[in-house]
Formats: structure tokens, C-alpha cells, sequence
């Protein structure tokens, strides 16, 4: 593995959650977080999250990065809201839980490379990249074929009563993708914004 | 002592409560002359509307009715109810109040024998209850009111059902005619004993309280408690009057939290266990779950909290609910994580009541610019205008005996003030 933030090397040692506190955005806020729970409470899979955002920023406390870094909630969090929202310090829980995925793909945990949420952002971001519009259709199929055609076909089967319903009441449009018209415009942008991600954060890594 | 001697020694208090009450008899035991200015039509503030004091759970009328000897007996007292200050000017030693009175419709010479309530059929709210039944519109405020005197509601202004009203009084007390007046006092240091008001608990979306009945407030629960309350004191649902067999009582609704109150209101832990006192008192199978993310039972209040906590029908769950859902029957159910075992929990109950916080009441009604008020809203010291105080929870989110504290040392520095 190529570690960037600091692995801890002893219990309650401090070194990843400084880390956290000072390279991801809305880290500085997890001091905060008084374990309240109403973070993972309002979550509307809370019941399949493993540890939950609230357990999740404990074991930052307490030193767990790989545990952290392994776990599902990173992966399972919907982009709702509702956590922001609710919770009563001001701490942007979705926020950091999705840089935190981010941080664990970048550090090749294994967790992250298989989670589903994952495979799908990648059809998500493989579209914008070359449309500028995400297809849903070509988001899709991305994601059922990435790991093989057999894989793929089942997964496909396994979603035909969704498309036909799509298809029923005229949500599933056939002809090309619409596309951005200053598709060059947006590449720009993207190559300057992970320009911009790569350079090492104020501090250093 | 001031440079040159004040114009005035007489000491405003702006505020009839528990700390405006102490602050003027405390001042005018002393010698001093004291005005009371109350907003409402009695003395007694938001203690009057308590049911029982924690720790010791005895009644807060007990304590009113002493203090309410002590001002009868002090001619150096003079109460002014239903007035609000309408401007302040000059500065410590020699300032001049402008006081609103608005009517009450009953002069002083009221008997308090009831005969004005009985002729009259006309509802109105009654905020002493919170709202939580309605009252006539000839009323007297609640059965320690001091002064004991009736009040007609203005909605009674005005209708056939006021000139019925004026002539069932046998006293002929009752003056139909009374406007709004406004007067001048001349005083040599204020002190506001403003007190504070319930938050809110409609705007924590999330607990629906506006959509649930058997959603309540702690001062709300305060009222069903009380033997003057609604429900003569008994402890029943508000949607069918059932008695709740499940209660669930929540922490720190709208405190400590960024998008409502973000301090801690201190009283609030307490008057839960007491909730929990009242509901364990009149029920015997009652089971009651308390909701919350720490404890905060100082010294010698945590006594109080043991006693409460070791009772077996009371269930402690460490966890701030995230949202209070509408059941099959219309109950709430309480959603969240218990941040202890990580479960994730629904629970539906009978009764739920939010320990909602103290807001200042300057803070929202207040805007006069010789007072200065910190982050919260609390009135604190102004180094520009030193003849200007504040006592109670105007100053800060206090329970009743420190308030009484507070009030006490206010009266004190408004003393040094005019000395």
C-alpha cells in the first residue's frame, strides 16, 4: 500500500486524527462531534452501515485508520444530507465521509476497490468526463459490464423489471446521449482541477 | 459612590419573576425605593407556573407567598403590572424611564369574588397554561395572582358580552374605558430581571411537534402536573386523554445545537428527573425512557439524579433522537442510535416531552439600544451605562435558587449604584 496520512502505530495515537483534523475538508470540525448519534440516527441506511458516522469519527479519535479506512459506511453514505443538516455541532459528516472514501481508494484499501458504490462512480465520472452530461443508460450498463461480460449479463437480467418499468411510462429515451456543447471548455477544467488535487495540501502529506 | 450625588436613588426592576421579586424586596429591605415593572397582569413569572421545584420536589407557591408577604408589608415596593418599558434615557444616578401601561379594564377595587368570569362566555387563549386550554375572557390569571385581581381580556373590548360583564360586577370595578397610557419614572439604576421563555419546539422540525399532540414541552408537562392545570393535575395523553403507559422525555431538544439554542440551559436534566418523579409518583406501571447525551447534575443535585435513575422503570438510553416519526395511530415514535450499543432504535410511546431550553425573553421582545446583550441574547454588564443591570436568567440560563442568587447580588450592585 501507498500511505499518504499517517498510519498509527499505538493505541489513541493522535497522528491520523491531526491528519484529518488538518487535510480533509470539514476535518477541522470533527472536533466538535460530542457523540450525539444523530448523525448515524438520521441516516437512512443506518442499519446497514457497519459503524455508522458517528462510531466512524470515535474511531478517528482513537486512532483506527485502517479499520476506518476499510469500513462500509464510506461506501454506503447516499448524499441525503440529512446528518448535515441535523447535527448540532456544524460538523459536514457526508463531506468527510466522502473524502475519506477518496482517501481510501488513493491509498488502495481493499474495501474501497471492491465497494459498489465505487464501480458505479466510476461509470458516473467515466460519463461527465466524455459527455459532460451523465447518461444514465451508459452510467448503467458501465456499471453491470466492469467486471466482465458474464457479470455483467446477470446483472442486467437482474434490473430488467426496473427498465421495463422506465420504459413503460417513457423514462428510458433511445437515441445518442445529449452532450455538452463546450465539451474542450470542461476538460480544461477537469485536467486544472486534478492538477489542483494533486499538488500536496498546505502542510505537506 | 458617584462624583456628584444622583438625582435618584429609586432602583427599577423590569421584571415580576422569582429574580425581579427578590431583587426588589432584597434592594427595599435596604431602604431603598424599588419599582416593579411586570409585563403581564401578576407577579410570580414562570415559577407561578411550576408545578414542583427539583430537588426536593417541594412547591414553588410556598416560597411566592412569602415573598409576596414581604412585599405587602414593604411600602417602599411599588408594582407596576401589565407595563413594558418603552425607552430609556440618561445614565446612572439620573435616568428616565418611559413606561407603556396597557389596560386591564379592573380597578383596584376588585374583590376577586369571580362574578365577572361567570357572566361572560367568551373564550381566549390562557398562556399561563401554555395554551394548552382555554379560558374566559374575565379572568384571574391563577389562584395566587398578586395583585388578586381579575383582568378582561381586550377581545372582550368592544362586544355586547363586555357591557354584561360590567354589570355583574356588584363593585362596580370594572372600566370599560381604560386606553393605553404612558408615564415617566425617574430612577437611579435598573436592573432587568426579564427572565426567558421556552424555546420554540416547533422549529425542531425533525421532532414534529407541531404535527404530534402527544408531543408536549417540559413546561408544558410543568402544567399537567399541577393541581390548577388543565387536567387538574393529572398526567394524561393530550391526543384522548388516556393515561400514558410509556413516556419518553428528550434531552436537549433545541440546546446545544448550532441551528437553535447553542448553550446549555442548565435546568433542564433536572426538571426531567423530576418528570420522571411525577410520572413514577401517580403511575405506578409507568415506564419512562430518558433520552439524553450527558447528565448534567451538578453537586448536590446529583443525589436527585441517583435516586431517579437506580428506580428499575426508569430506562436511561445515551442518544440524542434524531427525528420523532408519526406512528400507525397517530403516537410518536422516537428514531435514532444508541450511541452506546449502536443499535439503531424506533420506539413508539404515549407521551413524549422535549426538555426544551430558556431562551431570553429581552432577546426576542427586547430592542432598546442603552442594553447590551451578549452572543445568546443574555443581558450582561455595560461598562458605558454602569447603572444597569441584569439578575436572573436575563443574565444567564440559571434554575431557581441560583436565580434567587443572582437577583440578590444585582441588588446589591444597583444599591452601590445610587449610593
Amino acid at each position: 500500500m501507498t500511505y499518504i496520512s499517517p498510519l498509527p502505530t499505538r493505541k489513541y495515537d493522535l497522528s491520523f486524527a491531526r491528519w484529518v483534523h488538518r487535510h480533509i475538508d470539514g476535518g477541522d470540525r470533527l472536533a466538535m462531534c460530542m457523540q450525539c448519534g444523530v448523525c448515524s440516527g438520521s441516516c437512512p441506511l443506518g442499519t446497514t452501515m457497519d459503524n455508522g458516522p458517528r462510531k466512524t469519527f470515535m474511531m478517528i479519535r482513537a486512532g483506527m485508520k485502517d479499520e476506518v479506512l476499510q469500513s462500509d459506511t464510506l461506501w454506503n453514505c447516499v448524499s441525503c444530507y440529512n446528518c448535515v443538516v441535523r447535527c448540532p455541532r456544524d460538523v459536514p459528516v457526508a463531506y468527510i465521509l466522502h473524502e475519506l472514501a477518496t482517501v481510501a481508494v488513493r491509498e488502495g484499501y481493499a474495501q474501497a476497490r471492491t465497494a459498489e458504490t465505487n464501480k458505479f462512480v466510476k461509470g458516473f465520472t467515466w460519463s461527465y468526463k466524455i459527455f459532460g452530461r451523465t447518461d444514465e443508460r451508459l452510467v448503467s450498463l458501465f456499471y453491470y459490464f466492469q467486471d466482465g461480460f458474464a457479470s455483467g449479463l446477470k446483472k442486467l437480467l437482474a434490473f430488467r423489471h426496473i427498465a421495463l418499468g422506465f420504459l413503460k411510462v417513457g423514462r428510458l429515451p433511445f437515441g445518442m446521449p445529449h452532450s455538452l456543447r463546450h465539451r474542450r471548455e470542461l476538460r480544461k477544467i477537469l485536467t486544472a482541477a486534478t492538477k489542483i488535487e494533486a499538488q500536496p495540501a498546505k502542510g505537506g502529506r | 459612590m458617584l462624583e456628584s450625588q444622583p438625582r435618584s436613588q429609586t432602583i427599577l426592576v423590569v421584571g415580576g419573576g422569582i429574580s425581579g421579586i427578590t431583587t426588589a424586596i432584597e434592594a427595599a429591605e435596604t431602604g431603598y425605593d424599588v419599582v416593579i415593572l411586570e409585563k403581564t397582569p401578576t407577579l410570580g413569572g414562570r415559577v407561578a407556573q411550576l408545578n414542583r421545584y427539583f430537588p426536593k420536589l417541594c412547591h414553588p407557591t410556598c416560597g411566592l407567598e412569602i415573598n409576596f408577604q414581604r412585599i405587602r408589608k414593604n411600602p417602599q415596593v411599588t408594582i407596576f403590572t401589565m407595563s413594558t418599558v418603552a425607552a430609556i434615557q440618561g445614565e446612572r444616578g439620573d435616568y428616565t424611564v418611559t413606561v407603556r401601561q396597557t389596560p386591564r379594564y379592573v380597578k383596584p377595587n376588585c374583590t376577586a369574588c369571580g362574578d365577572c368570569t361567570r357572566a361572560v362566555e367568551m373564550k381566549v387563549k390562557n398562556p399561563f397554561n401554555y395554551d394548552l386550554a382555554d379560558m374566559t375572557a374575565a379572568y384571574l390569571p391563577h389562584e395566587m395572582a398578586f395583585p388578586m385581581r381579575y383582568v378582561i381580556a381586550p377581545q372582550l373590548i368592544g362586544t355586547d358580552e363586555a357591557e354584561k360583564v360590567k354589570a355583574a360586577c356588584q363593585y362596580n370595578a370594572i372600566d370599560l374605558e381604560e386606553k393605553e397610557s404612558t408615564f415617566d419614572l425617574h430612577v437611579g439604576a435598573i436592573v432587568w430581571a426579564t427572565g426567558w421563555q421556552p424555546y420554540d419546539a416547533a422549529r425542531i422540525s425533525p421532532y414534529r411537534y407541531a404535527y404530534l399532540k402527544d408531543v408536549i414541552t417540559n413546561v408544558e408537562m410543568e402544567r399537567l402536573a399541577a393541581h390548577n392545570g388543565p387536567t387538574h393535575g393529572h398526567i394524561l395523553r393530550p391526543s384522548n386523554g388516556q393515561i400514558p403507559r410509556n413516556v419518553a422525555l428528550i434531552q436537549c431538544a433545541g440546546s446545544r445545537d448550532h441551528n437553535h439554542l447553542p448553550y446549555c440551559s442548565r435546568i433542564c436534566c433536572l426538571a426531567s428527573m423530576k418528570h420522571a418523579a411525577y410520572l413514577r409518583e401517580q403511575y405506578a406501571d409507568v415506564r419512562v425512557d430518558i433520552y439524553y447525551i450527558d447528565i448534567r447534575a451538578h453537586d448536590k443535585l446529583e443525589a436527585f439524579y441517583r435516586k431517579i435513575v437506580n428506580d428499575p422503570r426508569v430506562r436511561m438510553i445515551k442518544s440524542k433522537p434524531a427525528e420523532i416519526r408519526i406512528g400507525a395511530e397517530d403516537e410518536p415514535v422516537v428514531c435514532g442510535e444508541n450511541t452506546l450499543t449502536r443499535e439503531i432504535y424506533s420506539e413508539s410511546y404515549d407521551l413524549v416531552v422535549l426538555a426544551t431550553g430558556m431562551q431570553p425573553s429581552y432577546s426576542i421582545h427586547g430592542s432598546l439600544i442603552n442594553v447590551k446583550m451578549d452572543d445568546y441574547g443574555f443581558i450582561v454588564p455595560d461598562d458605558d451605562n454602569k447603572g444597569i443591570f441584569s439578575a436572573g436568567v436575563a443574565a444567564g440560563p440559571l434554575d431557581v435558587s441560583m436565580s434567587v442568587q443572582s437577583a440578590t447580588a444585582a441588588a446589591l450592585k444597583a444599591i452601590q449604584a445610587v449610593y
